[in-house]
Order: C-alpha cells, then structure tokens, then sequence
C-alpha cells in the first residue's frame, strides 16, 4: 500500500525538496538584486562623492559638463567629474508627473466605464484590446511619435515668431515636452486602467448592492464606494505606472528632444514645445561613453537615482496600500 | 507521455537550428549606421553568389560602439565611418569603400549651394535664420544631427565643425534614419547623411559648389568637401580573423562584382576592377 504511494507520488520527502529548492530559488534573486543595487552604487560613488548635493541642482550646460566628462577619461588627464544633473531631473519629473496626472484621471473614468456601465459585450472588446496596449513594445509607440505627432507639432502647432525667439538657443521642432508627454500617456494609461479594473471589479458586491438598495444613484453608487474601496488597487497601479513612466529610455530618447535643457514654464505657452531629455535617455544616448571611467561613474550616478526614484515609489505605495487596507477590498 | 512529449519538441528545436550549423560559418559584427546599407548589400550577394556558406549578422549600433565591440571581442568586425583615433587600439581599419556626407535640405527648400564655413555657423548656433545663408525660406533654421555615439558624428566634427560641439540648438538624434526622417518632415531642417540614404524626399546641396554625387567623390584627390573612407575595423593587426572573413574582406574590395553591389547601394567603390 504505501509502496505504491511512493510509486506515484515520489518519496515522502518531495514536498521539503521543493520547499528548499524554491527557497533557494527565492534566495538566489534577492541576492542578485542586492549584488546589482550594489554594484550600481559603488560604480556611481566617485561621481556623487565629487558633486555632493550639487549633483542634483542647476548650473551650466549639462550636455557639456557630459562632454568634459567624457573627453577628460579619454586623454588621459586628470578626471573630471563635474556635474549638473538639474535639467535632466526637471526634465524627468515634468514628463512622467504630467503624464500620471493625465493618465490618472483618464484611467480611472475608463475602469469605472468597463466595470460598472459599459454593456457586457463592450467591456468583453475592451478587456483584452486594453490589456494588449499594455503590453505594446515601447519602440512602437515611440516610432508613431517620430513619424506622426513630433512633425504635426512641429509643422502646425509652433509658429515661425516662437522659433524665431528662441532661435540659437533650442529648435522647436517637435520634439518637445507635450509629444513626450502624450505619448508616455498613452503608453502609461492602459496599464493603469488593467489594474484599476482588477481592483474595481474586486469590490464585495454586497456593499455595492446595499448602497443602491437605499435608493443611492449607481454614479454616486461607483463614486463614492467602488472607487472609495478600490483605493488600494489605483494606488498600486498608479505607482506602477510611474515606476515604468520613469524608466522608460528609447522612446523618450526618440521624441523628447535630445538636448539637456530645462524648459521653463516662465516662458508661457512656447513652454510645452521645447525639448529637454529626461534621465534614462541620457543613459542611452551616451552609452558609448561608458569606456571613459568617469563618464562610466556619471552613468552609473544617474542609474542609481533612477533606481532610489523607483524604489522609493514602490516603497511609499506599499505603506500607502497599507494604511488605506483597512477601508478597502483589495 | 510528458517525457515524450517533450524529447519531440527538443528534437523537433534541434531540427530549426541545424541547418543552420552544417559546416557553416556566421560572422558577427556591428558598428556604422552609414555603412549599414551597403555592407548589408554586400553581405546578401557573397552569401547568395559567393559562398553559400557564410553568414552574416550585423547590428547597426553606431561606428563608435561597434569599434568598442571588437575591442572586446564581442563582434568579429565593425563598420567605421571615421578615421582611426587613439582610443582604437588593438584594432585594424581597412578602407573598404567611399562615401560622402551630403548635407541635405527638404525639398520645399530652394536654397541649392551650400559652404564649409556656412554649415560650421549653422551647427554652432551662430547663423540661425535661412536669409542669412541667401535662403528665399527666410524661417528658423531646424538644424539636425547625430548624436555622439555615430562615426558620421565624429566625421562632421573633424570636417565641419573643427572639434568645436555642436550647439545646443542641434537636434542629437539617435540614428541616421532618423535624421533623414527628420529634415523630410521638416520645411526648415537641415541635416547630414550618407550617399546611401539620399533618397526622394531629400534635397542633397552642393557643397562649396560641387554636388554630393559619386562621380565626384571619386579616388583621390577626393574633389567633395565632405568626401570620407568607410572602414571594416578588425581585431588585433587582422590576421588573427577568420578566413571566412578576410576572403569576404578581399573579396568586397578588390572584385568587380563588388563593386556594381556597393554603387548600386549608394556607395562609391574605391579599389575594386572596373
């Protein structure tokens, strides 16, 4: 009898192997994870410890302070490690916070349109076209920006005076801070709004239905207890999208200009058409330069700033999640 | 039932890759987008009427970065648009074929002649408005860009820019294609690409008043301004390459066949038979 249990279904020890193993398993990509924001920082070092606090603020033109980088790791003088990285963090906050602004509210009125009001056969369509644009490779998007929208930007929103006033400085071409931002909207919104519709559609229906059976509206119904409990699930998707927001490199690299300039909402409306390069771009454009080592410190000082921004955005969703649980389904 | 199962879909994965390992011979590189078009021409008809055996794959990740590449040892060769500097050692550059750097305008725009010094001013932000290079556009001008992980980058700052930066009103973008792309769309742009991409929708100026055309950018005395080798680079002093790659390397420069595929691709062949 217990032969033939062992004989289908393995030694009685099976369950503490797969125990271990996957434990092991678990083990082994945290440590690869601590190995690589490790690495990142140790690599960053020298360029943090020779800026300190300056490294985040203004001054000077970055794209040359980049170049000096470089070139001073190259000839075989004395590094130079001097570096402003303000235009490039302006650059990065400005796109990715407009584009979760936007992307926030869009999301959640289209979750709340699939899960509670559309007609089932819609939000049957609408399921898995939003779950496709989520998956859409970057590059795609990023191609439809440079061919579509940066030339009607450039052709028919900017005007000759507006290119004229700030000729020699930046060209107004199109790539620009609105391309930037429309486009990462789109890439951003339906991720968010697969997310807040798993934590829509997760809200006990009991509380729903006990709202309508007091005579409350199905909109007053959605608002007030749907979205209300549901809180959880549009912070985790918001942070999410964010955290990819600011990671996104090539098709930021594509569209958002490519200079390390920080527009300036001071200048009024020509303010949206003016290009600026966020940080993980700058990582792309310049990998190149990763063989000068204090290029290579630069580099890796951006990429450790990415990761802190990133961290800190899932660290603060998560106690956000926490403290909101106990109102909430998810 | 699950073992067999999964024997037939490993034999039937072995099955899709062993054509491709049958005495066969891939040869890896990477480098120059300018080259790209006609390296890409010149490794389809090798393999087609040459040598059946030979493959090719090339990734087209910038001159700069492919000579990086062979440096440590991930390509077994590079396409370079630019001269060799200091930082290349340990590598070979063998001239493989000419090109030139035509600056171009979209074709709404009339202007037709060009100078060295005019384009020096444009790139450097100092000339900005097309009236003042004797364009009737009389708009801003849109100048356009590589960034610097091109060779044609490094290229036109030794030839144009004398090693000063580009302004920051230069748009840097990443690949040549899209700077292309880019002075098409645009009324008021000018940019700079190879021979291989002047294609409809591209208006070439001449430059100091000699067209960018390949019966200009001829053997030495090379008569275009903006006349340049393209490179194959390879490791060490070359001969350590496989012998695939070094018969292909002869073969490209030296054969008359050769030499119709890199014209006809846009190139302009330097040592091969007429």
């Amino acid at each position: 009898m217990e032969e033939q249990f062992h004989q289908e279904y393995g030694p009685k020890w099976s369950d503490q192997r797969v125990e271990r193993m996957l434990g092991a398993l678990v083990v082994g990509v945290v440590a690869l994870l601590l190995a690589m924001i490790v690495t990142v920082f140790i690599r960053a070092w020298p360029s943090f410890s020779h800026n300190g606090l300056a490294w985040f603020g203004p001054g000077g033109n970055v794209d040359d302070q980049l170049n000096a980088i470089f070139l001073s790791g190259q000839n075989g003088l004395e590094y130079v490690y001097t570096f402003h990285g303000w235009p490039l963090i302006w650059s990065t906050i400005l796109i990715t916070g407009a584009a979760a602004v936007i992307g926030l509210v869009c999301a959640l009125f289209v979750a709340v349109f699939i899960v509670e009001f559309a007609p089932e056969w819609m939000s049957n369509v609408l399921q898995p076209v939003i779950r496709f644009l989520a998956s859409v490779p970057t590059v795609i998007y990023g191609l439809i920006g440079v061919v579509v929208l940066v030339p009607f930007i450039g052709n028919h929103l900017v005007t000759e005076s507006q290119k004229a006033s700030v000729a020699g400085v930046i060209s107004l071409t199109g790539y620009s801070l609105l391309a930037a931002t429309l486009v990462l909207t789109v890439m951003i919104t339906p991720l968010m709004v697969s997310i807040f519709s798993d934590g829509l559609r997760a809200v006990k229906p009991g509380w729903l239905e006990g709202s309508l059976a007091l005579g409350v509206n199905r909109w007053r119904t959605t608002w007030k207890i749907g979205v209300r409990s549901a809180r959880p699930a549009i912070v985790a998707g918001t942070v999410l999208a964010v955290a990819r927001a600011i990671g996104e490199a090539v098709m930021l690299a594509m569209i958002s200009g490519s200079v390390g300039f920080a527009p300036n909402p001071a200048d009024g409306l020509i303010f949206v058409y003016e290009p600026s390069r966020p940080l993980a771009p700058t990582i792309v454009k310049n990998i190149d330069q990763l063989s000068s080592p204090p290029a290579n410190a630069t580099l890796f000082a951006i990429a450790a700033v990415l990761l802190f921004s990133a961290a800190t955005f899932s660290l603060t969703g998560y106690f956000a999640r926490r403290a909101m649980r106990k109102y909430g389904a998810a | 039932m699950r073992i067999k199962t999964l024997a037939i879909a490993a034999i039937s994965l072995l099955g899709l890759a062993a054509p491709a390992s049958a005495g066969a011979v891939t040869l890896i590189g990477s480098g120059s987008v300018a080259a790209q078009p006609v390296l890409q021409a010149l490794f389809a008809t090798y393999h087609k009427k040459v040598n059946k055996k030979v493959n090719f794959v090339y990734t087209p990740n910038g001159g700069n970065a492919g000579v990086k590449d062979v440096q440590n040892g991930t390509s077994q060769f590079a396409g370079q648009a630019r001269t060799p500097l200091p930082s290349d050692a340990g590598t070979t550059y063998i001239k493989m074929f000419l090109d030139g750097l035509c600056l171009d305008v979209n074709p709404k725009n009339p202007l037709s002649n060009i100078t060295i010094q005019q384009t020096h001013d444009i790139y450097r932000g100092l000339v900005t408005n097309w009236s003042q290079v004797g364009s009737s556009l009389g708009t801003t001008i849109d100048p356009v860009g590589r960034d610097t992980n091109g060779g044609t980058y490094n290229f036109f700052l030794q030839a144009v820019l004398n090693n000063e930066p580009p302004a920051s009103n230069v748009n840097a973008l990443t690949a040549d294609g899209l700077v292309v792309n880019a002075v098409k769309q645009d009324p008021n742009a000018i940019g700079y690409a190879g021979l291989a991409w002047q294609k409809k929708g591209l208006k070439p100026l001449k430059v100091n008043g000699i067209p960018c055309a390949p019966s200009k950018i001829s053997v030495e005395p090379l008569k275009y301004p903006l006349s340049r080798y393209l490179f194959l680079v390879l490791p060490g002093d070359g001969s350590t390459s496989p012998k695939a790659l070094l018969k292909f390397v002869d073969w490209a420069r030296r054969s008359k066949l050769a030499g119709t595929v890199i014209a006809k691709a846009g190139g302009v062949p330097a040592f091969n038979k007429k």
